[in-house]
């Protein structure tokens, strides 16, 4: 067995079966997945007491009373306000003064004004603020209400008619050159592509410094590289630390998949789906889960986005972008004997990559900027940045540009990351200078 | 060729920016000698020790292993115990010992059973799967140097051995370097500062200081040449009468008196003078109770040098 891949062996080995890795590994799709729903579980649900609206209509546009009987009134449309479980209506057109409210079982009070039907806005006025559900149900229900007397008011076509004619218009841009369609929505998978990179070199190039520090610390790394050229045990180190962090982006995205249909499963099986739909009030009729992500606009470019393109780069842009500052950090770890004194080689060698990480929410606005364009060119950034841009669409030749210069400033800074590794690891006492770290680049081989 | 020497350094310079680490050093292992490599801290040992384990390369002069040129080819036989060594923290023993063992080009399945073998003569069977975080530091430093000489090295160097053992595992230790050289005819050499283990262990010892080596050679002849003729002598008599009778033949340089008539002296003879004829002249003046060369340590020995190159 060659030597080095005996190194990339152990440095893989020992840290795949680590507690922490293997937690990490199975539980951070579901934290994530878990976290999302959890947020949309706490602003969806109620565990609150169901609401009893009162709608003050004081003009009475939306609503009439029964001969006889003015204080009960009822909304002019028989479709209008439906009694859900969690929300009942009660109609007026004379508004309760804050001690009748106070002293009454309503929840909130809806006023309309007389524009109402032009502004299609109303007054909410609440004792206890009303959950996202009820909002959301409450803007629904006025909505429609509005909307059918629009219709009624306004056009000879009946509310179905004019339900069914009413658009939504999704924008698919192409580019006249490339032919390259994007949906403009797909930046935000090219972002959180970009988050995942970020943290991933960032994780796994900390786990090569502390690697290299513990074995200068220890000696251990003299005898390996009486064995080992110094170059070749960084890089071997690189490789299996790099390799781990591939295992743990592959094991997560292919769990995200498996509880992305879960869910779906599940979804359809209880009738959620339905229910959220409703809820929405989305024009939507699907009844699979597969139909419903696909028509929502959001959601939908999971199914359009190309992910054999958008992983193979980002297979690429990782690698590259692992071996870039991998190198970097292994000769920090190698200057330095504690992590503790890292910080100051650190700080320089990190800077860079969080300026990209910031740099994203711009790009993701403006892929096609200038801004944007340099900073997927220039090395140091372009593994995030190129990220976005490439969700969105991007000519075929500045990808190429990109990966180029990429894999040059690769080769370099990992040939210089060596000279300083290899005098770094064998230098204890304080810590070097830069001055002294531009020395160790002169240092002849061996 | 038994003549060669296992290990030939050659006019080695090695400087790091400013700082001259070894300057022009010649020096010859004779095979199968345990090879004291001496020096006071910072002398430029452990840039020496790394040249040799093939972790740096001189800048200048020639480094000659068992008479051809040092090679990668050579790691195989060399078997390398730094100072201040440790072990990887989250790998247990025996898997630890394998990955170094197979590093220095060993089959898995010699590497086992070589393993089991020391493991059980030093007594740390029983510990393969344990975490080395458990290990106590003499524990560590027993399995370190297993590592160290698992692969049978034809070259050995270990860099301060002993430090950290108790007694009786220094002991255990010391025998083991013994029975390598020995057994396996390994050629061993050995950095330390401690000099009994030095006057133990090593027949032959180099001295370097300030990257020059300033003495070398086998240790009895160097401890006899440090002698420079001095000998013990015990009487019964006057010290006067003594010293008079001496005259100008043996210089006196230290006396040690037990009651009146008993004396104990150092004597520096020189060495025209054979110590027989020494003693059979002497007795005819006092009563001889006993008289021996006067036994130098190494300490001696590398403190005289230490200080003669100094002066000059």
């Amino acid at each position: 067995m060659k030597r080095w891949l005996l190194v990339v062996g152990r440095e893989y080995k020992t840290r795949v079966r680590k507690r922490a890795f293997i937690i990490s590994t199975l539980l951070g799709p579901f934290l994530m997945v878990g976290l999302v729903a959890l947020m949309v579980f706490i602003a969806t649900s109620t565990t609150e007491s169901d609401s009893k609206v009162l709608v003050v209509d004081h003009s009475s546009i939306l609503t009439y009373s029964l001969p006889g009987e003015d204080d009960v009134r009822l909304p002019s449309c028989s479709e209008c306000f439906p009694e859900r479980d969690f929300l009942e209506y009660r109609f007026t057109n004379t508004p309760l003064t804050t001690e009748e409210f106070i002293e009454s079982d309503y929840t909130a009070m809806l006023e309309l004004d007389d524009g109402v039907l032009q502004s299609a806005k109303a007054l909410l006025k609440y004792e206890m603020a009303a959950s996202t559900k009820v909002k959301s149900a409450l803007k629904r229900d006025l909505g429609e209400a509005i909307e059918r007397l629009r219709v009624k008011n306004e056009s000879s076509l009946d509310y179905e008619t004019y339900k069914r004619l009413k658009v939504r218009v999704g924008l698919v841009t192409q580019d006249i050159i490339t032919q390259d369609k994007n949906i403009e929505s797909q930046s935000w998978i090219g972002f959180v592509f970009s988050i995942f990179m970020f943290m991933f070199i960032l994780i796994y190039g900390m786990h090569v410094m502390r690697g290299v520090i513990e074995e200068k610390s220890n000696r251990i790394v003299e005898v390996v590289i009486s064995v080992i050229k110094p170059e070749a045990l960084m890089g071997a180190k690189m490789m299996g630390i790099g390799l781990l962090g591939l295992t743990q982006i592959v094991i997560w995205y292919m769990l995200s998949w498996v509880l992305f249909i879960g869910f779906g499963f599940y979804v359809e099986s209880t009738g959620l789906l339905q229910e959220f739909i409703g809820d929405q009030g989305s024009q939507i009729s699907a009844t699979d889960f597969m139909t419903f992500i696909e028509s929502d606009s959001d959601l939908g470019v999971l199914l359009q986005v190309d992910w054999a393109m958008m992983l193979g780069w980002g297979a690429f842009f990782y690698v590259a972008g692992f071996a870039l500052y991998s190198s970097l950090f292994a000769a920090v770890g190698a200057a330095v004997e504690q992590e503790s004194d890292a910080q100051y080689l650190l700080v320089p060698a990190m800077m860079p990559l969080i300026f990209s990480y910031l740099v994203n929410v711009f790009i993701m606005e403006s892929p096609d900027s200038t801004l944007a364009i340099f900073c997927s060119f220039f090395p140091f950034t372009s593994p995030i940045t190129m990220m976005v841009r490439l969700s969105v669409g991007v000519p075929w030749w500045h990808v190429a540009i990109s990966a180029l210069i990429l894999v040059v400033t690769v080769y370099f800074m990992v040939k210089l990351a060596g000279k300083i590794y290899r005098t770094g690891i064998l230098m204890y006492g304080k810590n070097p200078t830069f001055r002294e770290l531009a020395r160790w680049l002169m240092y002849k081989n061996r | 060729m038994i003549n060669t020497p296992a290990l030939r350094l050659t006019n080695v310079s090695k400087k790091y920016g400013n700082h001259t680490a070894l300057a022009g050093v010649s020096l010859e292992v004779p095979q199968g000698s345990i090879f004291g490599l001496l020096g006071p801290n910072g002398a430029g040992k452990t840039t020496l020790i790394r040249m040799v384990a093939g972790i740096t390369g001189p800048d200048s002069g020639e480094v000659e292993f068992f008479g051809r040129p040092l090679s990668s080819n050579d790691i195989h036989s060399i078997g390398y115990l730094p100072e201040e060594r440790g072990l990887y923290k989250n790998m247990r023993v025996g898997e630890q010992a394998m990955y170094f063992a197979r590093l220095r080009g060993m089959t898995k399945e010699k590497a086992e059973r070589e393993l089991r073998g020391w493991f059980d003569r030093l007594e740390v069977d029983g510990w393969w799967d344990r975490e080395v975080a458990d290990l106590s530091k003499g524990m560590a430093q027993k399995i370190q140097f297993i590592v160290a000489v698992l692969h049978k090295p034809k070259f050995l160097i270990l860099d301060e051995p002993l430090s950290g053992f108790d007694p009786i595992n220094a002991a255990r230790i010391r025998t083991e370097i013994n029975r390598l050289r020995d057994d396996n005819g390994t050629t061993i050499m050995l950095s330390t500062h401690d000099m009994a283990s030095v006057e133990e262990l090593c027949d032959h010892v180099a001295l370097i200081d300030h990257g020059s080596k300033i003495l070398d050679g086998e240790v009895d002849f160097l401890r006899e040449k440090t002698r420079e003729g001095k000998i013990n002598l015990k009487f019964r008599g006057n010290l006067i009468s003594f010293t008079a009778a001496l005259g100008s033949s043996a210089i006196l340089h230290n006396s040690v008196s037990y009651g009146d008539n008993i004396h104990d002296v150092v004597l520096g003879l020189p060495s025209s003078i054979p110590i027989e004829k020494f003693i059979k002249w002497i007795s005819s003046e006092v009563d001889v109770l006993s008289c021996t060369p006067r036994i130098i340590s190494m300490d001696e020995v590398f403190l005289q040098a230490v200080n003669n190159s100094e002066a000059s």
